[in-house]
């Protein structure tokens, strides 16, 4: 009974009045307890250290199928029963797969907290696979790709990936694809979750009006007799940079009266040093509604709706990528602007005036990436699971603030493009080809090559 | 000035009302150093006319170019400089903007929001850019986007008389043909201080704050009453179907059913309807046509509270050999069953809880706060009515979601919008 809070260390103050309560249940998962704010609901967020990057040779997706497959039935309760011991009281359950890690994220009332851990505790223990649900989930994935090729910003983002990180682990989209998809069985999800589950490579938060001694027997009780796993996730190399710098990729769709243009080219690993010189570029290039990329291509050409660019870094290395779309006619318009302005930003990096600014921005806008229970949550589990270090909260906007032009001009200077990006163009290849050949060399995939 | 707190509520809310007309609530909360403000314009694509459809969208735009002390594009320049961010929303019935800050920027942002609603400049120029942005956001919501042609046609089809029938964004041929002229008297009319409401929550003290808001928007002129709306709309005599065709890989459905607007008492029962049919892993939608009868890959019920009679609506996206005709009549059957054998006790409480659930989510930042109170008030009458919500949503029986089903789930009411794939044309 009192196992848990004996094993409860003393609180860690992480700063801006937050205290971390932190253990270890007998069986060796790590659980990390916050208490904080009024509103009944509580948070809880179960991460573990492998992803899509563990997928199995021809098995693109299985992270991400093996964690839908959880609600759809334990050794205790088939999917019905779990769908509604879970949906009654009026709690949400997420499932999701990364390139680094799954995560099961639940959202609760208060109240039921110890009957959703007991749920949870049992989805990541003990998962059945039936035969008839795995036929469901496939039949519904392998639809679902048909019902993507209606989607250009999303066959973007999927070309992207599996350009720029082609022959590496990171090289496809979390769902995989049609073929791969198409191969799983019931033995496949099995065997990923005996590979890869266990309280070792796994971390357990709690987030909200709770008390921690309380949560700690809850947990104690609901996950008491798991054990094993393997000692970290999987390793991945480092990527080789961008495959295929330089190149045009056009996923042809030719019915479309608008193209998406993605640009894209190397970065750094997730919670490299770099990352707050970075930051305060990227805000300044393509962040918020005044960054340059804005004002270019909507504000003085009315060339887009939109146009942004960011940072997506895992644990082995990151890219920095530029989205946006525009009619036909002006795609290659809107690239010549978008390579213009990255290229003045490689050059000269941020203005002072736009540091500064990009600091105010960045060191303003901070607190609200913790305001609910659901997102501190996912902060800590991410502070966990990259190293990002206890003081993170608390340092943060000290950290961007301190950030000098020099070390902005030289994070431009590297990931502003130096070798020219990798380009994806969905739309209409037979009147895309004129406008794009003077970016690269140009390959035409179908919509089928990417899913 | 009137603090205001419930029992089952964890924070007080502040009324006040300036002379001009200006309606201002205000929700502190000293958690963290942030502030979010919420401007509610009572406008929306319904209080359009054929030819300039999408004003109230474009002129959502035209919002950010510029007023007498902060020229064009400042707006969100000096928001960004001082650590906010901004932006805003335009739907049928209302016009919503929104910012959320560090709490030190507070007064600078009653500035800016009080220059725009005072002194708005509107000139060609900035219409012309704007105009083409908007033209790439309807090109990238609704032409190259199968569910907004779908979502389209279903508006088309369900309503003939009443301004429902024209998308928020507004026809291209109309978004072209919006001239100053328009802008200008629909700024007069509907960007009144007494047209408005200001929803203030996060890190402030109320009297304070009430005092910078009568210095900055005190002397802004109250405007015209906002034009009546008239509801021609007439009856429908029997169900209503269009097709799409479009290169896509699989068939989509959209059903809609002529609904009561928000005020109505059906309105909530409706509410739980929708969570029985359609919200949730376990939901009977789910279970039926893709866990059961596999025909879709995803069903999403929408019942979204209109000012005026609105929609309840099945999305149904199928699997690509799945035959629509086939996919509706199980859709029907289930309706069917609700409306003959009626909900189970459990369904219902179920369905409560989850409103519930929703309604506490909402109210955990500033800005779901002000943007989730604001909303009541505007669609209720009252933020309190939101704040009851739960005890309202208590009173609903299965035998009163079965009365609802059998009268608004009638197949005379529906329309019905199929999307059928077929081969591309370049």
């Amino acid at each position: 009974m009192t196992a848990a809070k004996q094993r409860t260390t003393p609180a860690v103050d992480v700063g801006r009045g937050l205290r971390l309560h932190r253990f270890q249940t007998p069986g060796g998962l790590p659980v990390t307890v916050a208490q904080r704010g009024r509103i009944p609901l509580v948070a809880v967020r179960l991460v573990l250290a492998s992803g899509a990057a563990g997928d199995p040779a021809g098995k693109d997706g299985l992270a991400d199928f093996t964690m839908r497959l959880l609600r759809r039935g334990t050794a205790h309760r088939d999917a019905h029963a779990l769908d509604e011991a879970i949906e009654f009281v009026g709690a949400s359950l997420g499932l999701f797969a990364g390139e680094d890690q799954v995560a099961v994220a639940l959202t609760t009332p208060a109240e039921h907290l110890p009957a959703m851990l007991e749920v949870l505790s049992e989805l990541v223990r003990v998962p059945s696979f039936p035969e008839e649900e795995v036929r469901t989930e496939r039949e519904r994935s392998l639809g679902q790709f048909a019902n993507d090729v209606d989607d250009p910003s999303l066959l973007a983002d999927r070309a992207l990936l599996r350009t720029a990180w082609a022959g590496h682990p990171y090289g496809h989209d979390v769902s995989g694809t049609r073929a791969s998809v198409s191969s799983f069985g019931r033995e496949d999800a099995r065997r990923f979750h005996a590979t890869h589950f266990g309280p070792r490579p796994a971390q357990l938060f709690v987030v909200g009006a709770v008390d921690p001694d309380a949560v700690g027997r809850q947990i104690e009780s609901a996950f008491g007799p798991w054990a094993g796993g393997p000692d970290h996730g999987v390793e991945v190399p480092p990527p080789a940079g961008v495959a295929r710098s330089g190149t045009v990729v056009v996923v042809d769709r030719p019915e479309q009266t608008q193209s998406q243009v993605r640009l894209t080219g190397p970065a750094y690993r997730r919670g490299a040093p770099v990352q707050f010189a970075a930051q305060v570029v990227n805000v300044t290039l393509g962040a918020g509604f005044t960054s340059r990329l804005v004002r270019e291509v909507r504000v003085k050409r009315g060339l887009s709706y939109g146009v942004g660019s960011s940072f997506d870094t895992l644990r082995a290395g990151g890219l920095f990528s530029i989205s946006s779309f525009t009619k036909v006619e002006t795609t290659g318009q809107l690239l010549s602007v978008i390579r213009q302005e990255t290229e003045r930003m490689r050059e000269r990096g941020p203005t002072q005036a736009e540091v500064e600014k990009a600091q105010r921005y960045l060191a303003g806008l901070f607190p609200l990436r913790t305001e609910t229970n659901e997102s501190l949550a996912a902060v800590l589990a991410d502070m966990a699971l990259y190293g990002l270090g206890d003081d993170w909260l608390d340092r943060y906007r000290d950290r961007v603030r301190a950030v000098t032009r020099a070390e902005t001009r030289d994070a431009a200077a590297r990931y502003c493009y130096p070798e020219a990006p990798l380009t994806v163009v969905v739309g209409p290849a037979e009147r895309l080809r004129p406008q794009l050949e003077r970016f690269g060399p140009v390959e035409i995939l179908s919509a089928d090559d990417v899913l | 000035m009137s603090p205001r707190r419930k029992t089952d509520l964890l924070f007080p809310v502040h009324e006040a009302q300036l002379s001009n007309g200006l309606r201002v609530r205000m929700v502190p909360d000293h958690d963290a150093p942030v502030v979010s403000l919420y401007t509610f314009f009572q406008v929306g694509s319904r209080n359009e006319r054929p030819g300039i459809t999408g004003i109230s969208h474009l002129f959502e735009h035209m919002m950010f170019n510029g007023a007498a002390k902060y020229g064009p594009k400042e707006f969100d320049e000096v928001l960004e400089s001082n650590g906010g961010r901004s932006n805003a929303y335009t739907t049928h019935d209302v016009t919503v903007y929104y910012e959320d800050f560090a709490a030190d920027a507070l007064d600078t942002v009653l500035d800016l929001e009080s220059d725009r609603m005072r002194s708005l400049t509107i000139d060609d120029r900035s219409l012309r850019s704007e105009r083409e942005v908007v033209k790439e956001e309807r090109r990238l919501r609704v032409d190259n986007e199968p569910a907004g042609l779908m979502d389209e046609a279903l508006h088309a089809l369900v309503y003939q008389a009443h301004p429902y029938r024209w998308p928020v964004i507004g026809w291209m041929a109309d978004i072209e043909a919006i001239r100053r002229q328009d802008c200008e008297a629909y700024f007069r009319t509907f960007y009144a201080p007494n047209n408005a409401t200001l929803w203030v929550a996060g890190d402030f003290d109320p009297a304070r704050l009430l005092g910078r808001i009568r210095k900055a928007y005190g002397d802004i002129r109250k405007g015209p009453p906002a034009p009546a709306i008239v509801d021609a709309e007439p009856g429908q005599r029997g169900e209503r179907r269009a097709e799409l065709r479009h290169p896509s890989r699989a068939p989509s459905l959209v059903i809609a059913y002529r609904g009561p607007k928000v005020t109505d008492p059906d309105t909530l029962t409706l509410d739980v309807l929708q969570f029985i049919l359609g919200v949730g892993e376990g939901s009977r939608l789910q279970r039926a046509l893709v866990y059961g009868k596999r025909l879709a890959v995803n069903v999403g019920v929408d019942w979204s509270w209109r000012r005026d009679p609105g929609v309840f609506a099945f999305h149904l996206e199928l699997q690509p050999d799945a035959d629509p005709r086939a996919a509706e009549d199980a859709l029907y059957a289930e309706l069917r069953r609700v409306a003959e054998q009626g909900v189970e006790p459990r369904e219902v409480e179920k369905a409560r809880n989850n409103l519930r659930a929703h309604l506490l989510r909402e109210f955990t930042s500033n800005s779901g706060r002000a943007h989730g109170l604001g909303s009541y008030e505007l669609f209720l009458g009252s933020w309190k009515h939101g704040l009851g919500l739960p005890e309202a949503y208590g009173r609903i029986d299965a035998a009163m979601v079965q009365a609802a089903a059998r009268r608004w789930l009638d197949a005379s009411q529906r329309s019905v919008v199929t999307l059928i794939p077929e081969e591309a044309r370049s």
